[in-house]
């Protein structure tokens, strides 16, 4: 096996340039009814909590929840079983940034009116993304926080 | 008969990380149906190989495999007996049986706050596959964690699942192990390890796996990069000399268990990535990039 070695610019080591890089997913309307295919929603909590029935039956409950990080916003909606168990957590919308740019408006403009399908591609045509290994955990945590302040709720 | 709509694309927070999946070439309902079974699959991988849930196989091997045989899953079994030959092959470069390293380092939880004690480095294969599906460990020191190879098994599983409902193409990302099949290949972007806000370059992939170590992040923190995960088994450091390493190979386990060996080793694993067919990119602590030449025609340099 022979190997090519290649310097790189100095620019790719300490480069400030920051592309944000985001997808999204689903809406919350898809999201509702990809958990609860054909189950009718109606809102507990603004925005934030659905019960869903279906055949006049409870189904379960529709929560829609976002992580907040300092350069980061992810949303994620949780499906609950009418036993208060985690059914499905399905990320909605994915932002990834480096720069104070997530904070502007005009910045969280872009992904008003966008379709879930519509891969927001901002930083060019990036799809698939490689390199460190992103942590999951603060939606893991939230998880388990709409877990217990709804899990009850549920029953 | 329904037209093929365009592809869909979701993610799951799976395996420690975000789990992507984008299918294609088949109606909404059949893709949707297709992407729910995949992530089904790499659930049932995280159920049975994560180190923190209790109940997994692993936890249930660190546990009692000092002590009597386990029978553990066939999936489980697969992973561990690709493990054992890839630390054969690698030197003990390779090595699952870090786990009381990796805790020492505060990078895997302890188990009641204990400081594990460590088995001596690189002994035998620490690991006694038996027949029936059964695990049985030498010594009461070891410990395994899985996090070296259960993410690129659970991609080959979810595409195995994706070819099974018959998707024309797929492409399973967890979390920069990846793995795509179809008509068209696959652009990935690679970022900098000690800068992920960069891309370094592109990768063309048709039909194959890719799968990248490197300095951790928590962009919700800092975007600094940290220490890595992974450990050199002979130091039972962090290895100094790649900072980040992506391999190509046919499938992603594979790939995902020889970034490691790179990340240790450097060029020094050219012969067990020849030999499985894998070919490589690094960044040294230098700053250059290396590529193995098989890469030449697959990756394009960012400006």
């Amino acid at each position: 096996m022979t190997w090519v070695r290649y310097t790189l610019p100095a620019a790719a080591i300490v480069s400030a340039a920051a592309p944000a890089y985001a997808v999204k997913y689903l809406s919350i309307e898809e999201a509702q009814k990809a958990a609860f295919p054909s189950a009718h929603f109606s809102e507990v909590q603004a925005g934030r909590v659905w019960k869903a029935e279906a055949g006049g039956r409870l189904a379960g409950l529709f929560v829609f929840d976002r992580v907040i990080g300092k350069h980061l916003y992810i949303d994620y909606a949780v499906a609950l079983s009418p036993a208060g168990a985690v059914q499905r957590v399905e990320i909605l919308e994915y932002r990834e940034s480096y720069g104070g740019e997530i904070r502007s408006p005009s910045w969280l403009a872009q992904f008003v009116g966008k379709t879930a399908g519509s891969a927001l591609k901002i930083n060019g045509d990036i799809r698939n993304i490689a390199g460190a290994t992103l942590s999951s955990t603060h939606v893991t945590e939230g998880v388990k926080r709409v877990l217990a302040t709804y899990g009850k709720a549920v029953r | 008969m329904a037209k093929p709509s365009a592809d869909i694309r979701r993610a799951r927070p799976l395996l420690g990380t975000f789990v992507e999946i984008e299918v294609a070439g088949a109606t909404e309902p059949e893709m949707a149906g297709a992407v729910d079974a995949a992530f089904a699959a790499v659930a049932e991988v995280h159920r049975l190989m994560s180190f923190h849930d209790p109940d997994s196989d692993v936890s249930r091997l660190n546990r009692e495999a000092h002590v009597r045989p386990l029978a553990v899953h066939a999936w489980t079994y697969a992973v561990l007996k690709t493990a054992a030959e890839l630390q054969r092959g690698s030197c003990g470069a390779f090595d699952i049986a870090v786990a009381p390293t990796l805790q020492r380092l505060g990078l895997l939880p302890r188990a009641n706050g204990s400081v594990p004690s460590l088995a001596p480095a690189n002994a035998d294969f620490a690991i006694e596959l038996l027949d029936g599906g059964a695990v049985r460990f030498r010594g009461p020191d070891t410990a395994i964690d899985l996090g070296g190879i259960a993410k690129g098994f659970a991609v080959d599983r979810a595409l195995d699942v994706l070819r099974g409902f018959g998707m024309t193409a797929a492409i399973v990302n967890a979390g920069g192990d990846l793995a795509a099949f179809g008509p068209e290949p696959q652009l990935v972007h690679i970022r900098h390890p000690r800068n992920p806000a960069h891309i370094v370059c592109t990768i063309r992939l048709e039909d194959e796996a890719l799968a990248s170590s490197a300095r951790r992040f928590d962009p919700f923190h800092t975007a600094d990069t940290f220490g890595s995960a992974v450990i050199d088994p002979a130091s039972r450091r962090v290895p100094g000399i790649v900072d980040g390493a992506t391999v190509r190979a046919p499938c992603c386990m594979i790939a995902d268990a020889l970034t490691k060996v790179v990340m240790i080793r450097g060029i020094e694993a050219s012969d067990l990535l020849e030999r499985y067919s894998a070919s490589a990119l690094m960044f040294s602590a230098d700053g250059t990039l290396q590529m193995s030449s098989e890469l030449n025609d697959a990756v394009h340099l960012a400006a």
